[in-house]
């Protein structure tokens, strides 16, 4: 029995350790709020409306909600395999890059036929992209940290040739590239905000993955390699034919990913346009500890969080920066994993004991 | 008509030694982390923070050591902050690493605001910049005056703690010490050695030179401080680091070759021409090359097995 209670303890660790890092930020959060000597009730109150109350701000939550879901869900598939893609950023270009040309290039088809085919051209585009770093990995073991990182610039340059010299809108004087043809839009819904019909597309991305994860082969293979890859070679898996294949889907993410910030938000590819996107997904599948199911919820309060702000600087004058550095401890705390420890402490008390 | 000499100028040499400055202090700073198992992409942070108090502490002192010391403090503070979440509690380094990078853009653009009311960048003419050192000996020849004469006071430091780094980590007792910290620290901890206390002596070295390479970055390459400023140096220098080989003489020259780069692809695109690949050459150059290592490495790993 007793044994029971320390293994839902356990479960318990997790979940704690970044309730009581959500905990710390808002406590730094609003003990700046304090010294700034702005009123506490007014400035949540401005952060609660300016993330939810009426079209326009929920609308923004959402267009937030779905790229860090999406670039989240990236970074959780590779990790569940031990592979960190640090790359998703390079790979969400690509797709990007690849929405804008198909969205543009491809006429007379009808929407949905024309959107899911870009949208698989744009996860192919940023799959191959994710391939250099995940072959690197398997065949040479080249840490795939470092050459994400890097592929990751050579993408912004690369996109930013095309977009510069090869692709663009000869009529605007900013590089951006033509704008996509109406039958690639992604629908807007809750007009005058720019969410769209990319935050359901998003969604049914998640559940399309967490079946995969959950009830198939391929999934099970993944998690083995990422938990014990010298057992899954015992078993006869390709230990590292599944790695690139986990970096392969990460990378097909991280291009739709960028697909859907086109289609769906600008229209258009626009040089530099990401501003990090692909690096807030590692933040997401951190603060739910790449447990597919949790992402949502974690992208959904964090996406709140960055939407409030705006309206509550627009209303307290508080700088949304405050709120920038509230997720910034959130973020630091939560990837520690050892604020608290129950397990240890309990079974150093009892454990020893009862194991006897 | 596209002219090489439009390019390759004897200011080329200037801009490359001026650009690789700021690579080269962040990546020593990660070369002694990367030594004892930390990547330290938080070297970004480090660098923006610092260069944010070098740039306030000069404006209010008047002084650009003081905005120097205060650099390096933040630098060391920061550092510290990482060495909390990742050694004391148990924080992949990666996610700590981008955790601090994301707390230093919010924290600078929050100060930005609350000390100076400004938003974006912050430019004073009572902010004092790190002076450029004038060698007379030089000044007489016209070339050498252009190619050697008149760099900041850092990037002439900067070449010096190459040296400087280089005796420590090959030379001295501390530097085998950290060096097999990260190579096999079961072994450095049975010699007797702390392996978490050579852990946090690196992060804070990291911290000083991160300082440093902001302070350079705000008094010294530019006079102010723009919002996001390192713009990617920090992860530059882990680059540089990489393709160095994790050594500081070697990772000089990598510093230099990102620096011509930056260079020349500046040049090409007053000129007009496509810069983009230029810029692109040494994040491919870094690819390549830790490759080309691996495999060599790889080779020599089944030469030495009998089956």
């Amino acid at each position: 029995m007793k044994l029971n209670l320390l293994d839902r303890l356990d479960k318990l660790q997790a979940p704690l350790n970044v309730l009581v890092a959500v905990l710390i930020g808002f406590i730094i959060g609003t003990g700046l709020m304090l010294v700034e000597g702005h009123n506490i009730g007014e400035a949540y109150t401005a952060l609660f409306n300016g993330a939810f109350s009426g079209r326009f701000n929920f609308g923004g939550t959402l267009e937030r909600f779905v790229p860090l879901l999406l670039s989240g869900l990236a970074f959780a598939i590779s990790s569940k395999a031990s592979v960190f893609n640090v790359g998703v950023e390079g790979q969400l270009y690509f797709g990007a890059m690849a929405a804008a040309y198909f969205g543009y290039t491809i006429v007379g088809l009808p929407s949905f036929l024309h959107i899911t085919l870009v949208l698989l051209l744009a996860g192919l585009a940023g799959a191959l992209w994710a391939l250099i770093p995940g072959f690197l990995r398997a065949a040479y073991r080249v840490n795939e940290v470092c050459t994400t990182i890097m592929l990751n610039y050579v993408a912004i340059y690369f996109t930013s040739y095309i977009v510069n010299h090869l692709f663009k809108n000869p009529h605007i004087g900013v590089p951006q590239t033509p704008n996509i043809q109406e039958s690639a839009r992604l629908a807007r819904i809750l007009m005058p905000s720019r969410a769209n019909i990319g935050v359901y597309i998003a969604l049914g991305i998640v559940l399309f993955f967490i079946w995969l994860m959950d009830y198939t082969t391929l999934g099970y293979k993944i998690k083995t390699v990422g938990l014990n890859p010298q057992f899954a070679t015992y078993a006869g898996f390709q230990a590292r034919s599944i790695m690139v294949g986990a970096m392969v889907l990460s990378g097909f993410i991280g291009g739709i990913t960028g697909a859907i910030q086109v289609l769906g938000i600008h229209g258009y590819f626009l040089d530099n346009f990401s501003k990090s996107l692909g690096f807030d997904g590692i933040m997401v599948a951190l603060l739910a500890r790449n447990n597919l199911k949790v992402l949502p919820f974690v992208a959904f309060f964090l996406a709140a969080l960055k939407s409030g702000a705006v309206g509550m600087e627009r209303f307290t004058g508080i700088p949304r920066e405050l709120i920038g550095i509230m997720e910034a401890v959130i973020i630091l705390f939560a990837a520690a994993e050892a604020i608290i420890v129950i397990r240890r402490r309990l079974s150093y008390q009892k454990g020893g004991a009862e194991v006897v | 008509m596209f002219r090489f000499s439009d390019v390759l100028t004897l200011t080329l040499v200037r801009a490359t030694i001026r650009m690789s400055t700021p690579i080269l202090l962040a990546a020593l700073g990660v070369i002694v982390t990367e030594l004892a198992a930390i990547t330290n992409v938080g070297i970004e942070g480090i660098m923006l923070v610092s260069a944010f108090m070098a740039v306030a502490a000069s404006y209010w002192s008047g002084s650009w050591i003081v905005g120097i010391l205060a650099a390096v403090a933040a630098g060391v503070l920061i550092a510290a902050l990482m060495a909390l979440i990742h050694l004391r509690f148990k924080a992949n380094v990666l996610v700590a690493g981008i955790a601090v990078n994301m707390f230093s853009l919010a924290f600078t653009r929050f100060l930005l605001v609350n000390w100076f009311g400004v938003a974006g960048s912050f430019y004073s003419p009572r902010i004092s910049p790190i002076p450029r050192i004038n060698l007379s000996i030089l000044a007489a020849h016209p070339v050498l005056d252009t190619l050697f004469n008149n760099y900041n006071l850092m990037d002439y430091l900067g070449i010096v703690l190459v040296f400087v780094f280089h005796f420590l980590i090959y030379k001295t007792v501390w530097g085998l010490r950290l060096r097999f910290t990260g190579v096999h620290p079961l072994a450095v901890e049975t010699a007797g050695v702390n392996v978490t206390v050579k852990k946090l002596q690196a992060l804070l070295i990291s911290g000083v030179l991160g300082g440093l390479a902001g302070a350079h970055l705000s008094l010294g390459y530019t006079t102010q401080f723009i919002e996001n400023m390192t713009n990617g140096r920090g992860f530059i220098g882990v680059a540089a680091m990489y393709f160095g080989g994790i050594s500081p003489i070697t990772t000089w020259l990598a510093s230099l070759f990102f620096g011509f780069t930056e260079g020349v692809g500046a040049r090409l695109q007053n000129l007009g021409f496509p810069s983009q690949f230029m810029l692109m050459l040494p994040y491919v150059a870094t690819v390549v090359a830790i490759t080309f290592s691996m495999i060599r490495q790889q080779r020599r790993e089944t030469d030495k097995q009998p089956f």
